[in-house]
Order: structure tokens, then C-alpha cells, then sequence
């Protein structure tokens, strides 16, 4: 078991975690944007670095981003040092300058006492951090319909060609997960339209209320059997319990 | 997993008082939760409590993309990793008996964690429709099946 020292924190870490997570369980908090338990670290917002150094380095030090670097035995961590709060600055007045209308962005921003960005304020808006969340999800669900396209100041998380994704099932997560509300969805009982691909629900044959997708149902068969998908999950109780309500010799659920 | 919560529908009287334990015991700041059991009433005064299975291949667990539903081995109850969780709802879909939730309210999914293991619910229950009683105990000899249930039974196995 690595032993490590985080802010002057003899901490005792897992083998094979990364310094975020044993960091994390120590009690002292990295801030993260891009960072979700769910998905595979990813690297991408640079707001989780730290200084690491060891005592035969001579006063020299590197900084890591904490969520892809594993523990190692003898590392001394600084998580608040000068240099560490210095370049989160820089990250997030990047950011501040990417995302201005951000309500995220600005209140990380005001954290690190940034008001306004020392840069040239990007001419349009975005609410897309590009934390990558949402691709990398949408990896986790198996179906990798969208993904960051473009480099440099025009990269974008966008469906292949700015088309409907052909692989995408409607399934929301990747709007569920974003943290700023950038991937914006409509959603109704007969229709469900996100990324520019229109859906077709599947309505509960006892309310009419349709509660998934055709293509998540189909994607998800297999995996259960497909009829659970078939009834909305108030109608399955209410059918639990008139099966109860038989078993006992009982009149019908009114 | 030395105790097993148990259900006896033909004790349960409507009042509601699980549906609120469970409500304010899965709430916080003042917001309820959306309760884990709900009862469906049958009467006046008789109902249904319809709650998680805790099944043993249980759907919910199948289809989590994420594997955020595991099971407690502690308490035998499959609980949901809010951490993990990323709000896809393919275990709301799934289920077969319709007993994983959506909160409204909290924006996640719900379901029935046993509390931990001291239900809430339990002891609110004024007939004692809900138990939570070592599994040693928890068998029970079948009560009286009407006659009439056994005949639509006989009806409907006929070819």
C-alpha cells in the first residue's frame, strides 16, 4: 500500500488508484470539471493539478493532473500550492473567456477571485466546457453516437457530420450529465427530439405515457427480457398489485 | 442478510403512513423524497404496499450501463451508487414490477434500500402489514385461497 503525503497529510492509499481518489478519501477536495465516477478520468479540464515532488528531487517538483496520475509510495502532494493556484487561474479565466454567460464557469471563476477574463471574450457565447463528459458517457452506454469534432478554437462536441446520429438511442445521458445544461433535449409523450434526431416514444399500452424510446428498448432487448419495457413503471405496480389482490381472493383494484 | 422484510397485504389498511416514513426518511431540507413504498387501495380501508422485490437477477442491475446498482450484502438490498448514477433511467424502464422511481423532486432515481436495515417504514405501520423479522422466521403457512380464485384459475389452465 502506497504511503504519500497530500498537503502535510500522511495518507495511506489503494494500489492502483489515482491521486484525485486518494485525495478524495483523505478529505482534502481537488476541484473537477471534467471528472465523474461513472466515466474513465479523462484529463481533459486541467483544474485537478497539483505539485508532486519527492524528497531526493532537490527542492524540484512537476505538476500532475491528479485524476490520471497514480499513487506512487513516497510522493509529497501539494494541492494549494502558489504554482498550482496560479495555472488553475490561467485554466479558468481561459474558460471564463470561452464560457462568459456560464453560471458554473462564474462561480468557479469568483472562487479563484476572477471577475472578468484578462483575455478577448469569445464573440459567441458558448455553454459547452468541453469536459467531454458527455462523449465519454455516451462511450459507457455502448452506443458512441456523438464526439468532440474539430481542433483548436473550433472544437465542438457534435454528432458525426452535424447530422442526426445514426447510433444514438434518445436515452438523455448525455444531457443528464453535463454540468453547465449546454445539450438541450425536448421530450413528450409521443416524440422526443435531441441532437436533431427525432424519436419515437414507446407508450405505455395502459396510460398512453411514453416513458423510453423505441431504440432504447431496442437496444437495451436482450439484456432483460424485452416486454418489461413494454407498460410505464405506474402501471407495473398497479398490475403487481392486482396480482396480489387475486392471490388473495380479493375484488379488483379500483 | 439475517432479516427479511416482509409483506402481508391482507393486514394493510390504507392508512398511508409508510408512503410518509418513507417519503420524509429518503428527503432532506425540508423536501420529501418519492416514497420507495406506495400503496394501492383497494377500499376504503384496505390496500396493497408495493415495494422492491430486492430480486435475486434483479432487471434494474442488468441494464445499469454504469453499474451503479449493487447489491448491500449487509442488508441484501440493492442500492443505488448516487455517485455513479448518471440519470439515464433504463432501470426505471426495466423493472419488471415498476418498483424503481423517479424523484421528481431530487432528480434521481429511487428505490427501496431497506434504510439501511432499520426500514423506516416498519414501525409506522400500525398492523403490522409490514415486518422486518430474522429470515429464520420469515416463512409462512399459506393463507386460505378463496374458492372463487381457484376456479378462474381452473377456467383459464384449460385448453
Amino acid at each position: 500500500m502506497p504511503r504519500l503525503v497530500i498537503d502535510g497529510k500522511t495518507v495511506v492509499a489503494k494500489e492502483g488508484t489515482f491521486l484525485l481518489q486518494a485525495a478524495r478519501e483523505a478529505g482534502i477536495d481537488i476541484p473537477t470539471l471534467c471528472e465523474h465516477p461513472a466515466v474513465e478520468p479523462y484529463g481533459g479540464c486541467r483544474m485537478c493539478l497539483v505539485d508532486v515532488t519527492r524528497p531526493e528531487w532537490d527542492g524540484w517538483s512537476k505538476m500532475v493532473v491528479s485524476c490520471l496520475f497514480p499513487v506512487e509510495d513516497g510522493i509529497i502532494v501539494s494541492t494549494k500550492s502558489e504554482r498550482v493556484m496560479n495555472t488553475r487561474r490561467v485554466v479558468i479565466d481561459l474558460l471564463l473567456a470561452r464560457c462568459p454567460n456560464t453560471p458554473l464557469v462564474q462561480k468557479m471563476a469568483a472562487e479563484y477571485g476572477i471577475e472578468k477574463t484578462s483575455y478577448v471574450q469569445n464573440p459567441e457565447p458558448t455553454d459547452c466546457i468541453l469536459c467531454g463528459l458527455c462523449t465519454r458517457v455516451c462511450d459507457e452506454m455502448g452506443t458512441s453516437a456523438i464526439s468532440s469534432s474539430s481542433r483548436g478554437a473550433g472544437r465542438e462536441i457534435a454528432p458525426p457530420f452535424n447530422e442526426p446520429p445514426p447510433d444514438c438511442i434518445g436515452c438523455l445521458a448525455c444531457a443528464e450529465i453535463c454540468p453547465t445544461g449546454f445539450i438541450k433535449y425536448e421530450t413528450s409523450n409521443s416524440k422526443r427530439v435531441i441532437w436533431n434526431k427525432e424519436f419515437e416514444m414507446l407508450r405505455c399500452p395502459t396510460c398512453g405515457r411514453g416513458h423510453i424510446t423505441k431504440a432504447q428498448a431496442a437496444w437495451h432487448d436482450g439484456k432483460v427480457p424485452g416486454r418489461y419495457f413494454e407498460q410505464c413503471d405506474a402501471c407495473k405496480r398497479k398490475a403487481q398489485a392486482a396480482m396480489a389482490v387475486t392471490l388473495m381472493g380479493g375484488s379488483q383494484i379500483r | 442478510m439475517d432479516r427479511i422484510y416482509r409483506v402481508i397485504p391482507e393486514r394493510c389498511i390504507a392508512c398511508g403512513k409508510c408512503e410518509l416514513a418513507c417519503a420524509f426518511a429518503h428527503g432532506g431540507e425540508g423536501k420529501p423524497g418519492v416514497s420507495r413504498i406506495s400503496i394501492h387501495r383497494r377500499g376504503p380501508d384496505l390496500g396493497v404496499p408495493i415495494v422492491c422485490l430486492q430480486c435475486d437477477d434483479a432487471a434494474c442491475v442488468a441494464v445499469c450501463p454504469v453499474h451503479a446498482l449493487s447489491r448491500n450484502e449487509a442488508t441484501g438490498a440493492i442500492e443505488v451508487d448516487y455517485g455513479k448514477c448518471v440519470n439515464c433511467r433504463m432501470c426505471v424502464a426495466a423493472c419488471p414490477f415498476g418498483n424503481m422511481l423517479w424523484d421528481e423532486t431530487w432528480h434521481c432515481v429511487a428505490k427501496c434500500d431497506l434504510c439501511h436495515g432499520a426500514p423506516k417504514c416498519v414501525p409506522f405501520c400500525p398492523t403490522g402489514a409490514l415486518e422486518y423479522i430474522p429470515a429464520d422466521r420469515a416463512g409462512r403457512t399459506p393463507e386460505k385461497v378463496a374458492p372463487g380464485v381457484l376456479r378462474s384459475e381452473l377456467i383459464a389452465s384449460r385448453p
